[in-house]
């Protein structure tokens, strides 16, 4: 991305050309303003000086405020061949944008009832307003890319089904979405929800500050929440936005929490309790199978028998309980499967992340492409951004040979 | 975009409702289901498929009225637009010839297990069907159910209509008489459980079609997770239907009975006031206007 060019629009105070650089290389700056990981930010040679400079915000200020009334339609050349992409979040989103301005005849397959993927059904109302994303999603429709949703890949059409239908590559951005099953006693008492369950209903209920609707579903005054990722601290956030007293726990240090510094502190300020250093053990629950406290073990680091690397142990007769009413797990996601069983000829990892070619993301099945967090399995939004704006690239390359 | 075309109230709190949905209709088959929600911002809740028009896109569905969606499902009138239907999904039952087959079902079960009925019927099956309720107004697809099965044999809790007892008593008499070659059964969990244990003893093929609690219906929120032969499975995309040996029922009842604890906690109790205040809150502004 131009960070250099949108930075100097933006000083100059001509925020609508400092939008416009921006979306000519990324499709969705709203939503990376608010949400993004900033590796920019991190890399800034100002880091050691004094603050880097603010990509993330600047971008977010020029989206917010730059984006002209009356969205202009780009002309773009149409080229007639048709192409489908399966999945409506970054990458799908991504990728779509950039094929529509190569002047292909793009259809996203969306499964839930509205697009937007993680975006709209994993990221909590307060990280990304509703209303922004709406405006960002669009913006991709007026280029001229058709959605359909409650189409379920797999089950209401297989990938050969799409390629009958006239399609002449198919890419498949369908995430990760599957919650990691935790191995822990008791994960199946009444109260004990995954992150993606938990957000599921939080979003679908849209639940915010402002809303009146109650959710459905039982939050007990205790939360606890274990895991140290973002999916992780959105639970905690959305729970303390319930009202309900929330603990973090995780099995690492607070540095090492795997989202940034800023969100981090943000959660603290907003009253949620962080627990480092504690490991889950065992769920513990009442006579009605319903949760009551999570056993843990407190973690150090210690020298490693084999090796003199400093590693995590637990710490001998540490035990203790922490009084819970509901537990959420959110320690990490995989692919579905869905995909793998009902198109036998896709390749995939035992991880059920499917495999590609590195250099043309082209999967086992010619015509056929996959990018995202289906392939990496996990990763930031820059990065499912970026494979969806590479593999369009690539599908470019293959439809015009 | 999914119009309402009929509706039918079967028993009591339990409605039928004929919805235009043409994709799902060309590719569904026995034993998959489909997700709902009635209104924007709802919870999408797992229904089976009892009918299917796939001429003219039709499909029926079947539910009881227990909880908020279901109920807001059931007071959409003809004419109306159902606002998702996502499908079909889950796993289609493997039908083949076994012999003699016999399908047990209570409650809302017996709607669900009808098109597994007429599956194993057209593929040379000799169908025996028996349906537990709980008394005769409950009683649902008697007729429909009698066309499609060899012979049905019906049982109320209470008596009132045919003889009383259980599903389960009929089906170990059956076994008694004749030779039994795969049983299948829907319905509630105790039931699904004790047919299970007899089987088990017995040595017959049995399978089970679980209803676990769903969110999204497509994998994302593992709120259905069973054990089935010690591993955590997803119903939603590997099942619904599972080998009723394999299955770790103990597991199954406590997530069942996760969700029907709701009362317990305040953030249940206040559900019906928001409606209340916004439209007391609509009715003072408006009554204030008049009175200027």
């Amino acid at each position: 991305m131009d960070v250099p060019g949108f930075v100097r629009f933006l000083r100059e105070g001509n925020l609508s050309a400092a939008y416009e650089r921006i979306k000519e290389q990324n499709c969705l700056p709203a939503v990376c303003g608010r949400i993004c990981s900033a590796p920019c930010e991190a890399a800034c040679v100002l880091m050691e000086e004094e603050s880097p400079i603010g990509v993330r915000a600047l971008e977010r200020y020029a989206a917010d405020f730059g984006k002209p009334r009356l969205s202009r339609r780009e002309r773009v050349e149409r080229k007639g061949k048709k192409v489908a992409v399966v999945g409506s979040g970054p990458a799908g989103l991504a990728a779509s944008a950039d094929l529509a301005r190569k002047g292909y005849q793009v259809t996203i397959f969306e499964a839930l009832e509205k697009p937007g993927g993680v975006l709209r059904y994993g990221i909590p109302e307060f990280r990304i307003p509703r209303k922004v994303l709406d405006g960002e999603i669009n913006d991709i429709k007026a280029l001229g890319v058709n959605i359909e949703t409650n189409f379920f890949i797999g089950q209401t059409a297989t990938v050969a089904d799409l390629k009958e239908q006239g399609y002449a590559a198919i890419l498949l951005t369908t995430g990760a979405g599957i919650p990691q099953f935790m191995d822990l006693p008791g994960t199946n008492f009444g109260g004990v929800y995954y992150g993606e369950e938990f957000l599921m209903r939080v979003n679908l209920m849209k639940v915010n500050i402002f809303s009146r609707n109650i959710p459905n579903f039982v939050i007990g005054p205790k939360v606890v929440v274990i895991g140290s990722g973002n999916t992780a601290l959105d639970c905690a956030r959305a729970s303390v936005r319930f009202g309900r007293e929330v603990k973090l726990i995780f099995r690492r240090t607070e540095e090492d929490m795997r989202v940034r510094p800023q969100e981090r502190e943000y959660g603290k300020e907003e009253g949620i309790q962080l627990e480092p250093l504690v490991r889950p053990v065992e769920i513990l629950a009442d006579q009605n199978n319903f949760v009551s406290g999570v056993k843990c073990v407190r973690m150090d680091y210690a020298e490693a028998e084999e090796s003199d690397a400093w590693e995590l142990m637990p710490v001998p007769d540490s035990e203790f309980i922490i009084e819970a009413d509901t537990v959420i797990i959110a320690i990490g996601h995989k692919p579905n499967s869905i995909i793998k069983r009902t198109t036998p000829q896709l390749k995939c990892d035992p991880d059920e992340t499917i495999k590609v070619d590195s250099d043309t993301h082209m999967t086992a099945i010619k015509g056929v492409f996959s990018a995202g967090n289906v392939v990496t399995n996990a990763g930031p939004l820059v990065e499912a951004i970026a494979s969806g704006k590479s593999v369009a690239e690539d599908i470019h390359q293959y439809l015009t040979k | 975009m999914y119009e309402i075309l009929n509706k039918q109230i079967l028993a009591e709190d339990v409605k039928r409702l004929d919805v235009s949905a043409p994709n799902i209709a060309k590719k569904i088959q026995p034993g998959q289901f489909v997700s709902v929600s009635p209104e924007e911002g709802d919870e999408h809740i797992p229904l089976s498929i009892v009918d299917t028009d796939p001429q003219k896109g039709v499909i029926s569905l079947i539910f009881q009225e227990v909880g908020l969606t279901t109920g807001k499902l059931g007071t959409l009138p003809i004419n109306e637009s159902i606002f998702s239907i996502l499908g079909p999904l889950g796993v289609p039952s493997k039908i083949d010839k076994k012999g003699v087959v016999v399908c047990v079902a209570t409650g809302v079960g017996s709607a669900q297990i009808l098109p597994i009925c007429r599956a194993y019927r057209k593929a040379g099956n000799k169908v025996i069907g028996i349906i537990g309720a709980k008394t005769k107004r409950s009683l649902l697809l008697e007729a429909q159910m009698r066309l499609s099965c060899n012979k049905l044999l019906i049982a109320t809790n209470d008596g009132t209509y045919e003889r009383r007892g259980l599903a389960t008593d009929i089906l170990k008499e059956i076994v008694a008489q004749q030779k039994i070659n795969f049983v299948y059964a829907i319905g509630s969990v105790d039931m699904m459980q004790a047919v299970c244990v007899f089987t088990k003893e017995k040595k017959i093929k049995t399978r089970v079609y679980l209803n676990p609690v769903m969110v999204d219906c497509m994998g994302m929120c593992g709120s259905c997770r069973v054990k089935v032969g010690g591993k955590i499975l997803l119903a939603c995309i590997e099942g619904p239907e599972f080998d009723g040996h394999k299955v770790d029922f103990q597991y199954f009842n406590i997530r069942m009975k996760a969700f029907e604890e709701l009362d317990r906690w305040d953030n249940q109790k206040g559900l019906s006031s928001p409606k209340k205040s916004e439209s007391g809150i609509l009715t003072r502004f408006l009554s204030g206007i008049l009175r200027k």
